[in-house]
């Protein structure tokens, strides 16, 4: 095949992957546009505030969670480190701890996990998929049994400095989860788009043997591609234990959440075998998923059906993605998902 | 040498009597009270909450006492696994089985299998559409009723206000989130003035109802109350209502095992008003109905033993004690 054949082959490539993402903005048009014509109080500045503020954790996990796809591999350990995050915050704080300290240990404690995480995918060599699955049943069963006594829930009481900073306003009218939703999805932008580690990310994920071989550190890449993607669980954490009150382990045992983050990046159209895909996509499959539920709640629709719903996009946007990115020798490898 | 005095001698007579009327009754049902060595099996929906530790703890003082088993096996919220861990549970032929339904009809067919195997079957709190042995727990029919009879004393006719409520059930399939639904709804259906406007579970989780009740409150901004119908995850909906500064404008009712967390959240504005059937109660309600079953006792007629827990309200006021919740 002769390199023009090749150039015009990836460019067909790029194309039709941002296809998927048009298709899902063109739906998100319409969905606002019939959802504003037709259901009272949609279309109102305090429902987009409701819709921020309550899709704030969905994004900053999906930021961890769409850096980890871009690099080829998959977290599923998230929303578990998310709860381990705020729990150890919760705990220390309530301990008499400084916040500071607390922040720190709560951040050593993530740091812990996501380094694991990392160093089974990138040393050991075990599948993402399997090795994120696996601590995430350790750190839930460690978490629940050995730190929390067999609890599943912790309620923090409102003297919690994390309930006291992300109940108050950053600027009149700005929230401060839906701040740092602003800063979480700024920061993993610019991380991706103007750093090395960010292009060492993409070359990973179009092609993990080729960026190997060509010397890139792949290895301490994907440790610090986990450990950034438990940062992001543990401040998605603080947020939605400060905004509920409470530390929630069935979060991780019978929650969408995981599903919810997974939803919003394929959606968004970076596709799971990685390489493609930046936070645009991530804004994308992120606001289809909050205006969907938000929609879905005014109009008062029981939460398994929403549950059918969510799950017949998400069915639906896969099989477009792979009708549009088809396997093919140049993405099609060993291990992949 | 303890003195008779004039309150202990009617005692007295009135033990003699008691046991002149046994001795004359002869041929009837005798306990047994040498119950110890037998084996009773708890299958809850999840440990870890206090509402079935406060169980556990009440049983387990029983047990002591006579020196039975009260052997556990935790669901996690797992249906599925709760299902194999009854089967498993039948299997080990337990004198008495103690089950927390999490539906109306998940464990009917096996609490039907247990009692044909001669497993007498206690359900505890949740009632299963098949009927058992025993059943200790809160009349949902009841709380649901008052509740919505509140709520029409608050909200309808003649209270200036809207009439709009939302109700936030764990799920919608839940033993008593049907039953509390039925009862409220019966009520609302004589008052037209009462509108529902949202009925959504939150699969009993504090963040879930937190969203639901933010976006219904953009909605419906004169909301007059909320009913949640667990007290755990309606701290959340509460949460929701005081981050919009609605705490003095709607109502939030709930019902629970009334911890000293429900007492917390009710100081802190979180719940405004709690239907508790105080877990700690039923603890030793089950204890007792337990003792009875392994002695052999069951209704006269075969029919189902129903114990059901006395209700406290919590609310502020000056009905307020932080006593009428219990701790761990």
């Amino acid at each position: 095949m002769s390199a023009g054949m090749l150039a015009l082959k990836a460019g067909r490539a790029r194309r039709r992957g941002s296809l998927l993402e048009y298709i899902v903005i063109a739906v998100i048009v319409a969905l606002v546009l019939s959802f504003s014509i037709f259901i009272p109080g949609f279309a109102t500045l305090g429902n987009l505030r409701v819709i921020a503020s309550n899709s704030a954790a969905l994004v900053i996990l999906s930021c961890g969670m769409g850096m980890v796809i871009i690099s080829r591999g998959l977290d599923l350990s998230l929303v578990a480190t998310m709860v381990a995050g705020a729990t150890v915050f919760a705990l220390s704080s309530d301990s008499g701890i400084a916040w500071p300290l607390a922040l720190g240990l709560a951040l050593l404690a993530v740091g812990v996990i996501g380094f694991i995480n990392g160093w089974l995918i990138a040393y050991v060599e075990i599948s993402a998929m399997l090795a994120t699955l696996a601590s995430a049943m350790v750190v839930t069963g460690f978490f629940r049994y050995v730190v929390l006594g067999g609890e599943y829930l912790l309620l923090l009481p409102k003297t919690n400095p994390a309930v006291i900073f992300f109940s108050g306003d950053i600027v009149p009218g700005l929230s401060a989860p839906v701040a740092l939703m602003i800063v979480s999805f700024v920061l993993t932008a610019i991380l991706l788009r103007t750093t090395t580690f960010g292009r060492i990310t993409y070359a990973m994920g179009d092609n993990f043997q080729a960026a190997r071989l060509t010397g890139l550190p792949v290895r301490t890449t994907t440790l610090m591609i986990y450990v950034y993607a438990a940062v992001m669980a543990l401040l998605a954490g603080l947020v939605t234990a400060a905004s509920s009150g409470t530390v929630d382990f069935r979060t991780v045992t019978n929650g969408t959440l995981l599903f919810e983050v997974i939803l919003v990046v394929v959606l968004g159209g970076i596709p799971l075998r990685g390489g493609r895909g930046g936070m645009r996509n991530i804004f994308v499959g992120a606001a289809l998923i909050a205006v969907l539920r938000n929609g879905m709640t005014l109009v008062d629709l029981t939460t398994q059906t929403q549950d059918v719903l969510k799950g017949l996009v998400l069915i639906i946007a896969i099989a477009t993605d792979n009708y549009f990115n088809p396997r093919d020798t140049e993405t099609d490898t060993v291990g992949d998902l | 040498m303890v003195p008779i005095t004039k309150n202990t001698l009617p005692k007295i007579i009135t033990g003699f009597a008691i046991c002149a009327l046994l001795a004359l009754g002869g041929g009837g049902a005798r306990a047994d009270s040498n119950i110890a060595g037998k084996k009773v099996i708890f299958v809850p929906i999840s440990m870890g909450i206090t509402l079935t530790e406060a169980w556990v703890r009440g049983m387990k003082q029983h047990a002591a006492i006579y020196g039975y088993t009260v052997d556990v096996r935790d669901a996690h919220f797992n249906t599925g696994a709760m299902s194999e861990l009854l089967a498993k549970a039948i299997s080990d032929k337990p004198d008495v089985l103690v089950v927390h339904n999490p539906t109306v009809q998940l464990l009917a067919r096996q609490i039907k299998q247990a009692e044909s195997e001669g497993i007498k079957v206690l359900q505890i709190n949740l009632q299963s559409n098949q009927p058992s042995t025993a059943f200790v727990g809160a009349n949902w029919e009841r709380i649901g009723r008052e509740i919505a009879e509140d709520i029409v004393k608050e909200c309808g006719t003649g209270s200036g206000k809207s009439g709009e409520v939302a109700i936030i059930p764990g799920q919608l399939t839940a033993a008593d989130s049907v039953i509390m639904n039925e009862a409220a709804f019966k009520v609302f259906a004589a008052h037209p003035e009462i509108k529902v406007v949202s009925n959504q579970a939150s699969d009993w989780e504090p963040e879930k109802a937190r969203q639901i009740t933010a976006t219904v409150i953009q909605q419906h901004p004169n909301l007059c109350a909320i009913f949640g119908h667990w007290d755990v995850h309606t701290m959340g909906a509460g949460k929701a209502v005081k981050d919009a500064h609605l705490e003095d404008k709607v109502i939030v009712y709930a019902t629970g095992g009334g911890d000293d967390k429900t007492c917390q959240a009710v100081e802190d504005k979180i719940l405004d008003r709690v239907w508790s059937y105080d877990a700690d109660g039923q603890g030793r309600d089950a204890g007792t109905v337990i003792d009875i079953l392994l002695q052999g006792g069951v209704a006269a007629d075969h029919s189902m033993l129903k114990i059901e827990s006395p209700m406290k309200i919590i609310k502020t006021g000056p009905t307020y004690s932080p006593n009428l919740c219990f701790k761990l």
